[in-house]
């Protein structure tokens, strides 16, 4: 039998990542192998699962009690965040510990574009997966954190397939769509998972009609990496695990975002803005799971009581939208 | 003959062990022989399977969903009533063992099967996860390829004391504080009892010296030297802490289909 004795290839949805980084740079990480495959790996194992955002340790418990596979620290619900104004950080590492000390399942927490202090300081604490988010206020306007030279991983946001690889080349070893986050409103999350597919069904037409001219010109055209691009092509998804996020509110939302094809779903403001958190939060686990079956769909989305109250993403200004900051 | 082998899709890597269950079949080869590869849901899914998969998720999440229907009591009759082969990796090793520690507040619940004691999240968060060779030697005897095993570790757990065969749960165990056990359930015939009794075997272990080398993101190597166990075999139910689905090496999963053969013609 043949065998691939290359210990950091990987098959499945993180097969073989085209770009090296488990040797880019490993100066800035404390310890921990940096391999992309042990990377990656971590969100592997989160799919198929819902991820919870919460601002404190009596929520993180509820999430973990409904079947989370991970939970989001952030101080804020972006709900808040956009009603209240005014520059979103980084959670206090006050509120990140007692978070990490009150459950066992993963604690991810949010970091501004372009901060690597932030992202420095949550490494320091021990998070489990950083989220380079819009919906807190980007530090820097022209550049996104070199991901590749932290031990700890770190998911994006992403709008369409250039944007979602150009994230992976600084790092990334987990995407998620933007959406429209502490709206309600999944139409947003819809649209960027309807175009990141759109365009991977363009990039194996390109690969098959025109090879790697077709490619490189493509890639010039989405402003991305020709050789992830032609991985993404040959794979016919992105190469590594891909979450919905912004606008999941209800059962039905987080199961006609896995139906499109997402590896599982991020929920903000749509569990703890609700009438029963609790009850919600369980459904929405429940649904993430069975997300082929309307029966045990219909029967979980039962009387959960009053769904957010939601914003109708229509009405809103571009310069309302969070999606547009990154790039 | 078919054979239809299942992989819990409850939540976690289920894919990832498909993929390479495909290609372990492709090692196996009988003209009187097909497999069936099939995600598992629900309890009817379960029913069909001659073997199972449980995959690497979060252990937390994988029974709590499973408890809400039928699911989990299948799972354990699957596993303790029926006696058929299962093999559960990182996640899915916590999920098999007689007890388990350092839960979640409230414990979780456990289908059990192996005689262990597991140590949840041992190495640490998610900057503690590494990726270490090992050698292990049931490939060697299977007559597989020799070289290293490329084992990743993503916030694994170990098997941290292996518990005496004992007539109904694991009573002992129950007195060790934050320490969750299984319930207990009778094999249903003797052809079943066969396969569950008999002592726990170490199937692979990681040197301590390796282990804190790994930290260190040093290049490191296999050795002799007693360590910490992470993978174990106790009749027809086979645990490891690593996730060989997570890698292109599909040894580990033609040596099971092999394991699975056997049991299904025994």
């Amino acid at each position: 039998m043949t065998i691939n004795d290359n210990g950091t290839a990987t098959n499945g949805t993180a097969s073989s990542i085209a770009i090296p980084t488990s040797s880019s740079n490993t100066a800035a990480t404390t310890n921990g192998n940096n391999s992309f495959t042990v990377k990656a790996g971590l969100a592997q194992m989160l799919k198929g699962g819902v991820i919870m955002d919460v601002v404190n340790a009596g929520q993180a418990r509820i999430a973990e009690e409904a079947g989370a596979c991970a939970v989001m620290a952030l101080e804020r619900v972006p709900a808040d965040i956009r009603k209240d104004g005014g520059v979103a950080r980084m959670s206090d590492p006050e509120l990140i510990k007692g978070i990490q000390e009150a459950v066992t399942i993963p604690v991810m927490a949010k970091a501004r574009i372009g901060h690597f202090v932030e992202c420095q300081v949550l490494e320091a604490l021990g998070v489990d997966y950083i989220d380079e988010s819009e919906v807190l206020t980007p530090a820097d306007d022209t550049y996104h954190v070199e991901k590749s030279n932290f031990g700890v991983p770190f998911v994006c946001g992403c709008r369409n397939l250039g944007e979602a690889l150009r994230r992976i080349a600084e790092g990334a070893a987990m995407i998620r769509t933007k959406g429209e986050a502490g709206t309600g409103d999944v139409v947003e999350a819809v649209k960027h998972m309807r175009t990141v597919n759109r365009d991977i069904a363009r990039a194996q037409g390109v690969l098959a009609s025109e090879g790697e001219v077709g490619i490189r010109a493509l890639a010039r055209e989405l402003g991305t990496d020709a050789a992830l691009l032609k991985q993404t092509a040959e794979l016919g998804r992105l190469p590594v695990v891909n979450f919905a996020a912004g606008g999941v509110a209800t059962p039905a939302d987080a199961a006609l975002m896995m139906q499109l094809g997402c590896d599982g779903v991020f929920v903000g403001s749509g569990i703890f803005k609700s009438g029963n958190a609790a009850a919600r939060a369980k459904a929405i686990v429940t649904a993430v799971t069975h997300y082929r079956d309307a029966k045990i769909i219909a029967e979980c989305s039962a009387g959960l009581g009053e769904a957010m109250v939601g914003i109708n993403c229509g009405s809103m200004a571009p310069s309302e939208k969070l999606a547009g900051r990154g790039w | 003959m078919a054979i239809t082998i299942g992989v819990l899709a409850v939540q976690g890597a289920f894919l990832e062990h498909i993929t390479l269950l495909r290609k372990a079949a492709g090692e196996i080869t009988s003209t009187d022989l097909s497999f069936n590869f099939i995600e598992v849901r629900t309890s009817g899914e379960l029913y069909t399977c001659d073997a199972l998969i449980i995959p690497g998720g979060e252990s937390t999440t994988i029974s709590l969903v499973a408890a809400r229907t039928d699911l989990l009591d299948c799972l354990r009759d699957f596993v303790k009533v029926e006696r058929k082969p299962v093999w559960g990796s990182c996640a899915g090793l916590i999920l098999l063992s007689e007890a388990a520690n350092s839960t979640k507040r409230g414990g979780q619940e456990l289908i059990g099967g192996i005689d262990v004691r597991v140590n949840r999240n041992h190495f640490g968060r998610q900057i503690e996860s590494f990726q270490a060779d090992l050698k292990l030697p049931f490939l060697d005897q299977a007559r597989m390829p020799a070289d290293a095993f490329p084992g990743v570790f993503i916030r694994a757990p170990v098997v941290e004391k292996l518990l005496p065969k004992v007539e109904g749960v694991q009573a002992d165990e129950q007195q060790v504080p934050d320490s969750v056990v299984a319930p207990s359930k009778q094999a249903k015939d003797e052809k079943a009892q066969a396969a569950s009794s008999g002592q726990v075997e170490i199937m692979g272990v990681l040197p301590g010296r390796m282990k804190r080398a790994a930290e260190k993101g040093a290049e490191i190597r296999a050795s002799e030297e007693a360590g910490d166990i992470i993978a174990v075999k106790q009749g027809n139910v086979f645990g490891t802490s690593f996730h060989p689905e997570l890698t292109a090496d599909f040894r580990i999963h033609v040596w099971w289909l092999q394991q699975v053969v056997a049991a299904v013609n025994r």
